[in-house]
């Protein structure tokens, strides 16, 4: 069985949106920050159990300061969310919690995945001592650059939006 | 001691150091004669040798550099691509009219002799649609020509979430999941635009391609056609979108009940049947 689901990825400008989409989708990364206008659409089909493969249709919005200046038309139908920020600056996070109240109250049945990007930058004990400091806790801690954690959370989106 | 000799040694003692001067001076100017002349020597002979080898390099250049060059250049192309395109606009435009000047001649020239050979009925009604109607016979005849249009691709995409509901394709084209999703994105970027609620974007051109878009409440469909899209032509393509949502579409009422495959095979069936668009 096979079924196309729409995700789309939020958060600010240079968090590692689109670079998050291009490790899973293409494992590769680079440095070279190139912002995105608008929207951009990739692909990956991924087989999430023995006889059931799923369509990922992820929509990389242009990050914004305030999530609710996203064009709204964009969002429509969409099965899941990940909002992604920067672990390394807080610009990016200090409106985790007013961000996702947002979103969960517009969207209360639409699975949602908070995801600390750039975990590489940090190490793994800063991020245990300081976890307070995120408003909401993350589902996930990732890493672009190294993919660590990147494919775990696609996943784990995809396997709930098929529940 | 004479006084003679007195003289001669006074002369010696006194200009001893003019006298080694001199000689010095007389040395020096001989060592340069000397190399002036070795040079001289040397360029007769060495002349030749480097004429040669200059002329063996140039003859050498495309095998031993030539190489090196078109990478480099291939590179720089690459590098460079809106710069090559732009120094190379002006000239290909020239040439793409130039051919297309060429081309149009001998349709012309082809369409004369046609009708001047052609004795056929629909050769009759066009001379007869062209006295009535005031319309040049050979305008007539090109219109008929270029009236070739041919449907590509239909694509049926859920409105909101973009996502591919069922597609039919003459030639395989890029992901078709991704074509629908920023197809999507457009349509939602220019209808937010403009702000003009009830307001929907229903045609995207470009080059030789014409996107018709016909929407509906949950969905809408996306006809490619290459050739001429003209009025004649969006009529019957929306006749054909029309049967086909009437008599299939509408016989459901969730649209996720339906299987990517019997909506392919309907498709086909009301486009390909009506090649003759």
């Amino acid at each position: 069985m096979k079924a196309s689901k729409k995700i789309i990825l939020l958060g600010h400008f240079g968090v590692g949106k689109s670079s998050l989409i291009r490790q899973f989708v293409e494992n590769t990364f680079t440095s070279d920050y190139k912002v995105t206008i608008g929207v951009h659409i990739l692909k990956k089909e991924i087989k999430i159990a023995a006889d059931e493969t799923i369509s990922l249709i992820i929509w990389d919005l242009e990050g914004y300061d305030d999530i609710r200046k996203t064009r709204a038309s964009y969002l429509l139908g969409t099965h899941g969310f990940i909002y992604v920020f920067d672990v390394t600056r807080p610009a990016t996070f200090e409106n985790l919690k007013d961000d996702i109240t947002y979103l969960t109250d517009q969207y209360p049945n639409t699975p949602l995945k908070v995801v600390g990007n750039k975990a590489d930058l940090v190490t793994k004990s800063y991020l245990k001592e300081n976890k307070d400091i995120f408003s909401v806790s993350p589902n996930f801690f990732t890493s672009a650059k190294t993919g660590d954690k990147v494919d775990d959370m696609f996943i784990a989106l995809a396997k709930e939006l098929v529940k | 001691m004479t006084e003679a000799d007195k003289l001669a040694l006074l002369k010696d003692l006194l200009l001893t150091d003019d006298r080694a001067y001199a000689e010095s001076i007389h040395k020096k100017i001989k060592a340069l004669e000397e190399i002036i002349n070795e040079q001289k020597k040397l360029s007769h002979k060495v002349d030749p040798i480097i004429d040669q080898r200059l002329e063996e390099f140039i003859e050498e250049i495309p095998e031993t550099l030539g190489p090196t060059i078109t990478e480099a250049l291939a590179e720089q192309i690459k590098n460079s691509k809106d710069q090559v395109v732009e120094a190379l606009y002006p000239i290909m435009g020239k040439m793409i009219k130039k051919y297309i000047s060429q081309e149009i001649s001998l349709l012309t020239e082809r369409i004369n002799k046609q009708l001047e050979d052609s004795f056929s009925a629909k050769s009759w009604k066009r001379k007869f649609k062209s006295w009535f109607g005031g319309v040049r016979e050979e305008e007539l005849l090109l219109s008929e020509l270029s009236s070739i249009s041919q449907v590509e691709q239909v694509l049926v995409i859920e409105k909101n979430s973009g996502l591919l509901i069922g597609q039919y394709a003459k030639t395989e084209t890029i992901d078709k999941d991704m074509i629908s999703g920023m197809l999507t994105a457009i349509k939602s970027f220019v209808e937010d635009a403009f702000n003009e609620k009830g307001q929907n974007l229903e045609l995207i051109e470009y080059e030789l391609y014409h996107i018709h878009i016909q929407n509906f409440v949950s969905f809408y469909i996306a006809v490619a056609i290459s050739g001429e899209y003209n009025l004649i032509f969006k009529n019957k393509i929306q006749d054909i979108i029309f049967n086909f949502t009437d008599n299939f579409l509408n016989l459901f009422d969730d649209l996720s009940e339906i299987k990517e495959k019997d909506i392919t095979n309907e498709l086909e069936f009301y486009f390909s049947t009506n090649e003759s668009l």
